[in-house]
């Protein structure tokens, strides 16, 4: 009885009784899903253009945080060290796009998976040794993101809401809101969604694969650098910030590897419900850190009754 | 033809030959110390000064006295990325040429502490480890001088309870860790002062995804309002500690880390704001010490060290720590060679070495590293030497040395260390112990 009161009642009672901590609970779970969604839309337009799943996505992440700080470091002003990050990132995916992926096209998927995997294994190696391994302070100020914290008091409590991370929910939503009519109103987006649906359609009527694949690296590595600058600007640039890659997978599982919808919508109910199950549930009965397993266990969940995630496509073999 | 055969086996066999004596000679006239290093992966921040002073520091003796005793020292690192696999890996790698294992790691330590009962290789651990290798005669060969966990936990709990630990009765200490057995580690004993002393501990670990954003972790703390925050943090860990607990406005004078969660750099992230932030230490910065003169002229300056010097790697905790580590072993190396009176100890001979050093406050001045490291002394019943440590606080631009030294309570640990030993022993059984050590 005991046992049922403290899993369907307190943590109810106790939302009730604190509703600003429950608030504040919520926007931290928010901020969270806004990171876990912007680390998945890397994946799926990779995925979507491809049909890769690239394990680069979060040393990419690494890559372009320390790029922008190193540069500063070197005495770039932040305005022109952000430009020549981008600019980084463009040669990057060109060269990944020679060196890799051109010489296995038509390569069966797994293959192209491990050359992700060589890629990662590269940055890591090639970013220590110009980088070096230490903690890096992340140009926050400099790049105008205000980093003071805005406090509520509703409820006779109180909620604290870093402008940081306000900034970043904002600056992830206009991001995503151009990439969406990118990819939908474009002529180039409408070319790597072709290329997503049928690769030798799209090649039939005149979509240049590699001029593509670059263009979807290229915009992976932008995605990679907001990443960087918003998990940097939280807890330093390190090689740590590779870790939260990992986050990215259930929510892929979840939303589906096709769906950029579903990378979003699945980014905020992870970090939403995983934030509320670890402070109502997770903590008082398990003992904490229950958000190294929630979200998968939630994806789980999910796949047991739509095996294609919940945005993505229905696959329909004819034999 | 006949003559061009002849001039292709001679000069095979001569490079034959020359392969083959290379190492021998090599071996023959250095000390392979290699170390299972970290300096990629979400714990390089705190890996990469260490392992910088841990190779400085051989780097100097070999520049400045062509070695140890006449004897070259063979620094040799090996990377895991502080994966235990890797790690393991790393270990059987290195093994062959071995003099020392440095595990770099807890859950390295603990897998290859079976081994070196196998292979006789002792396993240096200073200030990490499992806390019972104290405990020599079970643990032959492991060492993990200057002091336990245990002996920072108990130390860390003397302090903010001004050396009396009843009065933290009724009060709260939250405890977050790592989830990793270097994070669990303090957990027996710290439960075990909790129930003797009344306080109530809230364990509250961090996994690895979440180390950079413990937001819900801090939510805890928000919510439990404890009296303390001990932290057993590694790597990014303790930057997005130190962030959060800015964030959430915690008090800064209440919150206390092991000497892995006090690295200059995670402070800096957070600069003036860090004011106040603790952490135990069993050595302490000191750029002015006659032994970092000689750092500086030989190795940084000489362009040997691959330290950081722009962002102020050289007068940093974690430098500094590094190069202790290695006189550490080197003061175990020095034992060997003069016991038994050879240039190159045997990973046996260097274990008689670790089970003496004596690094009294004389030898330290000696060394030129007087008050950087804390003096203590080792036995084969005593591997950590239990020297006790200081209280460094962060003024807002580096650590500060903030309190005399300190010294764990060991009538408290030793029952427990025993304790636990003899259970590890009897769990791995058959476990060999040391049955002629008498003290």
């Amino acid at each position: 009885m005991e046992f049922l009161n403290d899993v369907l009642v307190q943590p109810f009672a106790d939302m009730a009784a604190a509703p600003d901590f429950l608030l504040q609970v919520l926007w931290e779970g928010l901020v969270g899903g806004v990171l876990y969604a912007l680390i998945a839309l890397g994946f799926v337009l990779i995925y979507k253009s491809s049909r890769i799943f690239n394990f680069a996505q979060g040393i990419m992440v690494v890559f372009a945080a320390l790029t922008l700080v190193g540069l500063y470091e070197k005495g770039v002003p932040a305005l022109l060290a952000l430009p020549l990050t981008l600019v980084v990132m463009l040669i990057l995916a060109m060269t990944i796009e020679r060196v890799v992926l051109r010489p296995l096209v038509n390569q069966p998927d797994i293959i192209l998976f491990m050359a992700t995997i060589g890629i990662t294994l590269f940055l890591i190696g090639f970013g220590e040794l110009i980088f070096g391994g230490e903690n890096k302070v992340m140009i926050t100020e400099q790049l105008f993101i205000p980093t003071g914290s805005i406090v509520f008091e509703p409820f006779g409590g109180f909620v604290s809401i870093e402008e940081k991370d306000l900034t970043a929910v904002i600056g992830a939503m206009v991001l995503v809101a151009a990439l969406l009519v990118f990819l939908n109103k474009s002529k180039i987006g409408r070319a790597i969604r072709a290329l997503g649906d049928d690769h030798q359609a799209a090649l039939s009527v005149g979509i240049s694969l590699s001029t593509i694949w670059v263009i979807v690296w290229f915009i992976a590595g932008v995605i990679a650098l907001a990443t960087g600058i918003v998990w940097g600007a939280r807890a330093g640039v390190s090689f740590a910030l590779e870790v939260i890659a990992f986050k990215a997978l259930p929510v892929l599982m979840l939303g589906g590897l096709e769906s950029v919808m579903g990378a979003i919508i699945g980014g905020l109910a992870i970090g939403i419900l995983e934030k509320v199950f670890e402070i109502y549930w997770g903590q008082p009965l398990l003992g904490g850190n229950t958000e190294a397993w929630f979200a998968y266990m939630l994806a789980l969940l999910v796949l047991l009754f739509r095996p294609q995630g919940l945005f993505g496509e229905k696959i329909i073999e004819r034999v | 033809m006949k003559r061009m055969l002849k001039t292709a086996i001679l000069s095979s066999a001569l490079m034959m030959g020359v392969g083959i004596a290379g190492p021998a000679m090599a071996q023959d006239d250095s000390i392979y110390i290699p170390n299972l290093a970290y300096r990629t992966g979400p714990f390089a921040a705190t890996g990469t000064p260490l392992m910088n002073g841990q190779r400085d520091y051989i780097t100097l003796l070999n520049e400045r006295d062509g070695g140890l005793n006449g004897v070259k020292l063979d620094y040799d690192e090996c990377e895991t990325g502080y994966n235990t696999e890797k790690g393991v890996e790393c270990y059987e790698k290195t093994k062959a040429r071995a003099v020392v294992t440095q595990p770099w790691s807890t859950g390295i330590t603990l897998q290859v502490l079976p081994k070196s009962n196998v292979d006789k290789i002792p396993i240096l651990a200073p200030g990490y480890g499992f806390s019972p290798m104290a405990d020599g005669k079970v643990f032959q060969w492991a060492y993990n001088p200057p002091s336990s966990y245990w002996d920072g936990a108990s130390m860390i709990l003397k302090n903010i309870s001004d050396g009396n630990l009843d009065s933290l009765k009724d009060k709260k200490i939250a405890f977050l860790h790592l989830d990793h057995p270097f994070g669990k580690e303090p957990i027996p004993l710290l439960e075990v002062l909790a129930e003797k002393h009344g306080f109530e501990l809230v364990p509250i670990p961090v996994g690895l995804t979440e180390m950079q954003n413990q937001s819900a972790q801090w939510l805890q703390i928000r919510r439990e309002r404890p009296d303390f925050v001990v932290m057993w943090g590694w790597g990014a860990m303790n930057a997005g500690a130190i962030t959060e607990a800015v964030k959430t406005k915690y008090p800064m004078d209440q919150f206390v880390g092991v000497w892995w969660s006090g690295h200059d750099g995670d402070l800096k992230l957070v600069g003036e704001q860090g004011k106040g932030y603790r952490s135990i230490s069993w050595s302490v910065p000191n750029s002015e010490a006659p032994l970092m003169a000689d750092i500086k002229k030989y190795v940084v300056d000489a362009g040997k060290s691959q330290i950081n010097q722009s962002e102020g790697e050289f007068d940093s905790v974690f430098y500094q720590r590094g190069l202790m580590i290695s006189v550490i072993l080197v003061e175990g190396i020095k034992a060997a060679q003069e016991e038994f009176d050879v240039r190159t100890p045997s990973p046996e001979q260097l274990r008689w070495g670790l089970e003496n050093i004596n690094l009294d406050e004389a030898r330290l001045k000696e060394l030129g590293a007087d008050g950087m490291l804390v003096p203590f002394s080792t036995s084969c019943s005593n591997h950590t030497g239990h020297g006790g440590g200081w209280m460094l606080q962060w003024d807002g631009a580096k650590f500060v040395k903030a309190s005399d030294l300190l010294t764990p309570d060991r009538a408290e640990i030793e029952p427990l260390e025993l304790e636990k030993a003899k259970e590890y022993a009897e769990a791995n059984a058959p476990w060999p112990v040391n049955e002629e050590c008498k003290m």
